[in-house]
């Protein structure tokens, strides 16, 4: 029964994410000169570079498309995503993003004997790739708040077998690996972001992710932020992150503290 | 974890450090000095004794269920998180010999109730469900979200005394901890107690049983502090006038023996011990020499139940531990006293059970006080 919902359930988000996707295409919205836009549907003004000690690294390449990548993991984590803005309709900003991760020289070099092991040396980590793509909308619902609400889906592809005793059970990392282990995931969730006064913003997000192959397939994540905004150029945020996990031990809460990030941009051409 | 002690954890535990800090969860639990300890029950209870004149009283350091899979960390193996399977497998066999000796009272260490290394399996729990024990308790000695080191994951492992009476009062009481680490390892290092438990023994008032396993690879006198500690305790119960079962995994050998010196035999590939230039001389937890009176004073004021004079005069036939699984077992560690008597030749050194642990089970009837 519980297979069948899954099942169910993974055609109704794959239809709506295809159909949406078909329909709205390759149509530059006019909200996309927008900075500092990494948790809505807009995407970096072109030829705009913002980057982050923690964030990905964002490059406006076209009108409707920016490229970002994770720069700090990007040598053991080879990551690369394309946000492609599409038609908007009903006052709503439409975009997708499609990524591609391949995470097994990171994790290789996490299963190591002493310090730093945190994956079991007796275990065989394979080539496997993941793509996320997901689906970002955008609403302006007063005149300084936005709404963003994104649904995603997750594939993952493994050229051998990955034992299930390599899982990492931690906060953050569970349920974002936890793909290639059942092969698909869902992520789904919202983000709201606006003005407090003069340079400060602030930003809550909530995601779901929903994992249906697995015993352990929930896990929530909240974040607050709160942005100074010194300049079109930098940008300092800090807050917290709340995550609900179930892990193969059972579930954990645990609120991280401190988040804490500084942004730069340039515009390259 | 012998390797834990020798590498800084700098620069990996930074990025978990973060993600701990402020926590729900925090990455490592400290303890009270004396804190109250987890009490469990069987799924299915079964009627105790009303009546008993004698009881029996076993304990096993059963190594989380690994039998005599080669682990890292003790066994110069190459294992660190087993199946399931593998962890049910030695389970059963541990369940199994447990109904065949039927101890009243039994005293465990190197228990897991929430670990990687032994997926997950709440031990005191599964081995209260697959007994005829009624009631546990459980104190950890080593609970971390994750230790990272060599994939180890997260750990809870423990002390736990089951037993077929009602538990009525159970409580952790720390040992001292390894003054021969710096701070950073020592935060992330095992935490040794004594469980402290007040049984519902028909007939007798004030009934208590108390389970230790006492520091391994300490190369100071931090074993000799926790022995004296774990006596202390037990004066303060005799000086109240209650009875009490002792016992554990003292990881110290008798007055007396032999042998005291482990490290050729404990030895892994490529070690060398002895030499003009082994640094360390010794390995640590293998060499007893230095520490061969430890025990000398729980030996002159309490009873064991392997009494001394009996042990050496034929040690080998008492010994309860080896590092080498083709070799016999070549020391004893493990240990029962108490301050009233046990029935004489009630003793067993159960080592002919050698697929289940890297310990033999010891068990001896005492007698109930009129």
């Amino acid at each position: 029964m519980r297979k069948k919902i899954n099942f169910i359930m993974a055609l109704l988000f794959m239809s709506f994410f295809c159909t949406i996707t078909m329909v709205l295409a390759d149509e530059p919205n006019k909200k996309s000169q927008q900075n500092w836009s990494q948790n809505s549907a807009y995407l970096v003004p072109t030829g705009r570079m913002e980057v982050g000690l923690f964030q990905s690294m964002r490059y406006g390449l076209l009108e409707n498309m920016e490229l970002s990548s994770h720069p700090l993991v990007f040598v053991l984590m080879p990551n690369l995503s394309l946000k492609w803005s599409h038609k908007s309709f009903g006052g709503f900003t439409f975009s997708t993003r499609h990524s591609i991760y391949y995470p097994s020289p990171l994790l290789r070099n996490l299963a190591r004997e002493g310090i730093g092991g945190i994956i079991s040396p007796e275990f065989e980590i394979p080539d496997m790739v993941s793509l996320y793509n997901e689906a970002l909308l955008s609403k302006i619902i007063t005149k300084h708040h936005l709404l963003t609400g994104k649904l995603g889906i997750a594939f993952a592809k493994k050229f051998s077998e990955l034992d299930e005793r390599t899982t990492i059970d931690l906060p953050i990392v569970f349920p974002r690996l936890a793909v290639f282990y059942y092969d698909y995931s869902f992520r789904f969730g919202f983000d709201v972001q606006g003005k407090l006064f003069k340079r400060w913003e602030y930003l809550m997000d909530a995601d779901l992710f929903y994992i249906p192959k697995s015993d352990e397939n929930i896990a929530f994540e909240h974040k607050g932020l709160v942005v100074w905004t010194k300049s079109p150029r930098f940008q300092l945020c800090f807050g917290y992150k709340l995550s609900y996990c179930e892990y193969p031990f059972g579930t954990q809460w645990h609120l991280l503290l401190p988040l804490f990030d500084l942004q730069w941009a340039w515009q390259l051409k | 974890m012998n390797r834990l002690s020798k590498k800084n954890f700098w620069a990996v535990t930074s990025f978990i450090l973060f993600i701990f800090i402020s926590s729900c969860e925090p990455l490592v639990t400290q303890f009270e000095d004396v804190e109250e300890s987890i009490k469990y029950s069987a799924k299915h209870t079964q009627t105790p004794p009303t009546v008993v004149d004698t009881i029996k009283v076993m304990t096993w350091n059963i190594r989380f269920g690994a039998g005599r899979l080669p682990w890292f960390g003790d066994s110069c193996g190459d294992r660190v998180i087993l199946s399931e399977d593998e962890v049910l497998i030695n389970l059963r066999g541990i369940a199994e010999m447990i109904t065949q000796v039927k101890p009243d009272i039994l005293f465990l260490q190197e228990i897991d109730v929430q670990s990687k290394r032994s997926a997950y399996i709440d031990q005191v729990q599964w081995l209260l469900n697959h007994t005829y024990f009624n009631y546990g308790s459980y104190a950890s000695m080593w609970k971390a979200q994750i230790v990272p080191s060599d994939g180890l994951g997260k750990i809870d492992t423990g002390n736990a005394v089951l037993s077929r009476w009602k538990i009525i009062k159970a409580e952790r009481i720390q040992l001292p901890l390894r003054g021969d680490q710096d701070a950073l390892t020592k935060y992330f290092y095992l935490r040794r107690n004594i469980l402290k438990t007040k049984i519902d023994l028909p007939g007798v008032d004030s009934f208590y049983a108390l389970d230790i396993h006492s520091s391994a690879f300490s190369t100071d006198d931090t074993k000799q502090k926790q022995l004296i500690r774990f006596k202390e305790e037990l004066d303060k119960l005799d000086a109240a006038g209650s009875y009490f079962v002792a016992g554990g995994d003292l990881n110290e050998i008798p007055p007396g023996s032999d042998s005291t010196d482990f490290c050729d035999e404990d030895k892994c590939s490529g070690e060398s011990f002895h030499g003009s230039h082994d640094d360390p001389k010794h390995k640590e937890g293998s060499n007893f020499t230095h520490e061969i009176t430890w025990l000398q004073d729980l030996y002159d004021t309490y009873q064991s139940a392997v009494p001394l004079d009996e042990y050496l005069i034929n040690q080998p036939d008492y010994f309860t531990h080896t590092t080498d699984w083709n070799g016999p077992w070549n020391r004893k560690l493990d240990y029962l006293f108490t301050n009233t008597k046990w029935i004489v030749g009630s003793h067993s050194t159960h080592q002919d059970i050698v697929d289940f642990s890297d310990h033999v089970a010891v068990s001896a009837k005492w007698e109930v006080p009129k």
